[in-house]
């Protein structure tokens, strides 16, 4: 279960504190349950994603979780640009305390993102897909009880996403996803609830046919 | 997916801690070993062509002996120290920074960026020390401390007020981004008023009351003293004065770091 009381959140930009991005989010997301997060642009569903995440910390609120949570895997971040893609695989089985079988993660990892020789070169050199490759392919290598997943769906191309679809498949029955994204297929496919993040303010929705009817309604008013 | 791949499970706080150690050390050392065309190289190349250099403009200004020591020795000595600390410093202040997209994993906190890259240049620099004073024994110089100790204990004193200041610095820079301006030219002044490349028993006695404020000065004097027997020391030269420095950068480093983790995190 994860729970969010009284959060609330704005960035500091080189101008002082910036606008309040959240203001009250008050959630409970039980265990086994798959959600979408939906909102316009600029609504706070990254921001919320990576408070969840335990990546950023609240301006005010607490945020608790009983759960092991993924890091939001999404399409920025989470690489260091000088490094091989192997490199980079390796650094987060380490800090995943994943050392015992790291071998067999490598491999797994190598085999899922298709990367070929392109593994061994610069994470700079990646094209933004093979980054999106390669994030998806270290994140399926561990087992966590919630995935964040931030507009990950649409990453590489048609082949890849077929098999990051059956991937996330297969997760669903065991884990919890807390996706972000703008593809209503998608969510239809993945949630059951859903979140609508609209003034900074946060209403759940059990079903998430009803968060996108309300916010498809919303946009048409 | 694949079950027997393993589960993330919950871990104790200091395996976490020691995980992400062992792996942002791997991470630095490899990046810094591979930086440009045969990085590893010139992070040795440089000091021995810094002393080289100094050797050269000094060599044409007086003479090589300075009251019997040699003045290849005095500087590499003073030039390893001096390095110890603002390599330490800059390179820790710039830690947070340089690791900004590793924080996207929670496991990640800031003060570990920097206690990390410090243990690291700590390292390289030993490391190019022991080459250093080797290189000159095949010259037959007599590079044999007669004080180890205390050399020991200077250099790993400039090397924790490095690490302190670094940690400072790496808040500073953070919270407060036009610190980073500021940093550039005090550090300049700073390479003249440290002893890098005289001894302050040169100057005149009221320019020495100024160095001695200079815990640099202290440390730097006080390796010198261990290597070259019957060293002059200038009166006031103390090894509690560069540790009175050191430790209390070191622990108002980590205060700051404990202080404001949350805000070092966010964005």
């Amino acid at each position: 279960m994860i729970e969010l009381k009284d959060v609330h959140k704005r960035y500091r930009t080189k101008r002082g504190p910036g606008h309040w991005v959240l203001r009250g989010i008050n959630l409970r997301i039980p265990s086994k349950r798959s959600v979408g997060l939906i909102g316009a642009n600029g609504a706070g569903k990254s921001t919320l994603l990576r408070l969840i995440g335990g990546i950023d910390v609240p301006t005010q609120g607490r945020v608790e979780r009983d759960c092991t949570v993924s890091w939001p895997l999404g399409l920025v971040g989470g690489l260091q640009s000088s490094l091989s893609g192997r490199q980079n695989a390796k650094f987060v089985c380490r800090i995943n305390g994943g050392d015992e079988d790291i071998e067999r993660k490598l491999a797994f990892i190598a085999e899922f993102a298709e990367l070929g020789e392109a593994f061994d070169d610069p994470v700079s050199i990646y094209s933004s897909g093979m980054q999106g490759r390669l994030k998806f392919a270290i994140s399926m290598a561990f087992r966590f009880d919630v995935y964040l997943v931030d507009e990950l769906m649409s990453v590489g191309d048609a082949g890849f996403r077929i098999k990051a679809k059956a991937a996330f498949q297969r997760l669903a029955g065991s884990s919890t996803l807390i996706m972000v994204s703008h593809g209503e297929r998608v969510l239809r496919e993945f949630c059951e609830s859903g979140i609508w993040l609209r003034n900074g303010q946060a209403q759940w929705f059990e079903r998430i046919d009803d968060a996108l009817k309300a916010y498809k309604e919303s946009i048409a008013a | 997916m694949s079950p027997e791949l393993g589960a993330a499970m919950p871990r104790s706080p200091l395996t976490v801690t020691v995980s992400v150690w062992r792996a942002l050390f791997l991470r630095e050392a490899l990046a810094r070993m591979s930086a440009g065309r045969a990085g590893w190289l010139w992070l040795l190349l440089e000091p021995v062509a810094h002393v080289a250099f100094l050797m050269v403009i000094f060599s044409t200004l007086r003479q090589r002996d300075l009251a019997g020591v040699d003045f290849a020795l005095f500087l590499a000595l003073g030039l390893i120290g001096y390095k110890l600390f603002t390599t330490t410093a800059r390179r820790g202040a710039a830690a947070l920074a340089a690791n900004r997209g590793l924080m996207a994993y929670r496991q990640v906190q800031p003060v570990d960026t920097v206690l990390v890259r410090v243990a690291l240049e700590g390292m390289i620099l030993v490391f190019v020390a022991a080459l250093l004073l080797s290189g000159a024994m095949l010259f037959g110089l007599d590079v044999l401390p007669h004080d180890p100790i205390q050399a020991m204990l200077a250099y790993l004193l400039l090397w924790i007020f490095g690490t302190g200041v670094g940690l400072v610095l790496c808040v500073g820079v953070t919270l407060i981004p036009e610190i980073e301006r500021v940093i550039g030219f005090v550090f300049i002044p700073l390479y003249f008023a440290s002893g890098v490349f005289y001894s302050p028993a040169m100057m005149p006695p009221l320019v020495q009351e100024y160095l001695l404020y200079n815990p640099l000065v202290h440390g730097l004097e006080l390796v010198r003293g261990a290597f070259f027997a019957g060293y002059h020391l200038v009166n006031g030269i103390s090894l509690t004065y560069l540790a009175a420095w050191a430790l209390s950068a070191a622990l108002l480093g980590l205060g700051l770091h404990r202080r404001y983790a949350r805000e070092l995190a966010a964005r």
